[in-house]
């Protein structure tokens, strides 16, 4: 977790979006817990937590759509409580679903929110060619595919030039194929400088796709850091031994935590911390098979972090 | 503004939902004009002073055998009042021309068909952003809430015009076939005064028809802009269309129903519903209770349209958009 000092002087030349203390009470009830995380230019950023986890309410903080108990979101340096119109400048979102005007086409809904945004008409142009939607544009939404509803939202995301997307389960309903692309178009955008604010409950596209992660879960960010931080602090090493009771002993008399499993031992160490144990096990009569580091996914993580909930 | 406005327009007329609104017109418009043409025909030869004076003696029979509730016994003695003003002054009432049609369209009209297209137009504005889940994109985008707001009320506003307007300007293409196309310049009196005793005609003024009816349709104008307004509240409070149009529906029947079953329960003069038929009580038709005057009429209408206008913007600026 990132310490508050870090958010009371963001740095506004590389932060899109501070999200401090964000806090949201409906009644008795806590949805969201003083939530506070940043978003740097040129960054994928994922926020992963199972449904009702808070996710949702908070992207809806971030976009102004719902005010905060507690707390504030500062988007492109403006607050967007106070500053609405500057700050949703800055931004293109996908809240939840990308639901368009179905009833319109594509080039129509593009239009819509063009207008809204007094963005040229060569803008549509140049969204619908970045999302590969062009020589559908002129078909009702009604007939669009989710896949192709999925790119439009995103064409519409990218009308005005934004320095900072958000988009909630881009992946949604897509196949593996549509999937990549997706990434690769999200990957693309942050090339050029641009944020990218990615919520999932897909944890191996998160993986792919993200350099940073938060885990929300209830309401509370649970873990923040890059997806390797995240993952290598998970790591242990995995020893397959012929005498696990006497190995034990061992361990217990150097103060050496671990986790037996059948014919296995679990040790919350890095792969350098090693020799010395192996040494002390062969020099005591336990018999060492095997030691391996055992790199936890980021799922598996997240299973460890949410208590074993599952993720959908 | 104007860019908020054109969006709002389109999506009205994309929804097809004004489309359906003059289809609804026309079918009405078209088949009153036909039993207007077949009244036409077989008064031909008729003795409308005969019937005028036949129509005075059965309503005051009615009147003598009492069992009629006071606000009906009102309403029979001021149309007795009427009936014999005509045959004083020998002019035929209720002879179908197309212009009489378009006059008495406003009056018809105005008080349930027009507020309940309205209605329908209304439901739509905001209710249908939020049940198609459009709302999200909408005020995500870098424009305040107000400024939606008001896009929506102007465009809704834009439409009950021409709403009326199209009402008008069909019921005289579609009645002007079949019935005398001429008489915009024939007397229309207007100014009855009816009250608990007495029926007065001293206010009484005689107008050509187009004049008359220019103000009539002023009134009713007026009328359904108060209702686009409530309209808009309905729509901002309800999140499904159905709930909206249904709140309308049921305020505009129910209301009607309760000015004519309770006329007792004086209450029922600051309901909008009481205040609507503008129209009408400018004819000479008695409102349901005592001391609606025109003024009291319009102020009532002016206060609801901006009572339901305050509260749906406070709704709309401040509340969370939840899922």
């Amino acid at each position: 977790m990132i310490g508050h000092a870090a958010y009371l002087m963001p740095s506004h030349e590389t932060s899109t979006l501070v999200a401090s203390n964000l806090t949201k009470k409906i009644g008795k009830k806590t949805i969201v817990n003083s939530v506070s995380f940043e978003l740097r230019a040129g960054e994928v950023f994922g926020f992963l937590g199972p449904n009702g986890a808070g996710k949702t309410t908070t992207i809806r903080m971030l976009v102004g759509l719902i005010r905060p108990t507690a707390g504030t979101v500062t988007i492109c340096g403006q607050d967007v409580r106070r500053h609405f119109e500057q700050a949703m400048r800055c931004i293109g979102c996908i809240v939840e679903t990308p639901d368009l005007y179905r009833f319109m086409t594509g080039r129509e809904n593009l239009e819509h929110f063009a207008r809204m945004l007094r963005a040229p008409s060569t803008d549509i142009e140049r969204v619908a060619n970045i999302v590969a939607l062009g020589h559908r544009l002129d078909q009702r939404v009604r007939e669009y595919s989710l896949g192709m509803r999925q790119r439009l939202g995103i064409a519409q995301a990218l009308l005005g030039h934004p320095r900072l997307l958000i988009l909630d389960e881009p992946a949604n309903g897509l196949d593996p194929a549509g999937i990549r692309e997706i990434r690769e178009l999200l990957r693309g955008l942050a090339s050029t400088g641009m944020s990218v604010f990615v919520s999932s409950h897909l944890l191996a596209e998160i993986e792919l796709m993200c350099d940073r992660v938060a885990i929300i879960h209830k309401g509370n960010i649970l873990r923040d850091g890059t997806v390797r931080e995240l993952i290598s602090s998970q790591r242990a090493m995995e020893f397959h031994v012929a005498d696990v009771a006497r190995a034990s002993q061992v361990l217990q008399q150097r103060n050496v935590p671990f986790t037996p499993d059948h014919d296995r031992l679990f040790l919350p160490i890095d792969e350098s911390e090693a020799a010395p144990i192996i040494r002390a096990l062969v020099d005591n009569g336990v018999d060492v098979f095997s030691a391996r580091p055992r790199v936890h996914t980021l799922e598996e993580m997240f299973i460890d972090v949410t208590g074993g909930e599952t993720v959908d | 503004m104007l860019a908020l406005i054109q969006n709002e327009t389109i999506k009205l007329l994309r929804r097809r939902r004004f489309a359906i609104v003059i289809g609804i017109l026309i079918a009405i418009l078209a088949m009153v004009s036909y039993s207007q043409y077949r009244q036409l025909r077989d008064q031909r030869n008729r003795n409308w002073r005969a019937e005028i004076q036949q129509r005075i003696a059965s309503y005051q029979n009615t009147l003598r055998r009492g069992r009629v509730n006071p606000s009906w016994q009102r309403s029979l003695r001021a149309e007795i009042n009427r009936l014999q003003f005509y045959l004083d002054h020998d002019i035929e009432p209720d002879k179908p021309t197309a212009p009489i049609f378009v006059r008495t369209f406003a009056n018809v009209a105005g008080f349930l068909l027009l507020p309940l297209l309205i209605g329908v137009l209304g439901s739509d504005i905001v209710s249908a952003e939020n049940a198609e889940g459009t709302d999200k994109l909408l005020l995500t985008r870098p424009v305040r809430r107000w400024k939606i707001l008001t896009s929506k009320l102007i465009t809704l506003w834009m439409f009950a015009t021409l709403t009326l307007f199209c009402g008008a300007i069909l019921s005289y293409l579609i009645s002007a076939p079949v019935l005398p196309r001429g008489g915009w310049d024939a007397p229309m009196f207007t100014g009855f005064t009816i009250t608990k005793t007495a029926f007065k005609a001293d206010a009484i003024r005689q107008l050509p028809l187009w004049n008359d009816t220019l103000i009539a349709y002023g009134l009713e104008w007026y009328a359904l802009l108060a209702v686009a307004s409530i309209a808009l509240m309905l729509s901002v409070i309800f999140r499904s269309s159905a709930a909206s149009i249904g709140t309308m529906l049921a305020s505009l029947i129910g209301g009607t129903i309760l000015t004519r079953i309770s006329p007792d329960w004086t209450a029922g003069k600051y309901l909008f519903v009481s205040a609507l038929p503008l129209a009408d009580y400018y004819t000479g038709e008695p409102p349901p209770y005592d001391g609606m005057t025109m003024l009291f009429c319009i102020t009532l209408l002016g206060a609801w349209a901006i009572a339901t206008t305050i509260v749906a913007y406070v709704l709309f600026v401040r509340r969370d958009v939840f899922g």
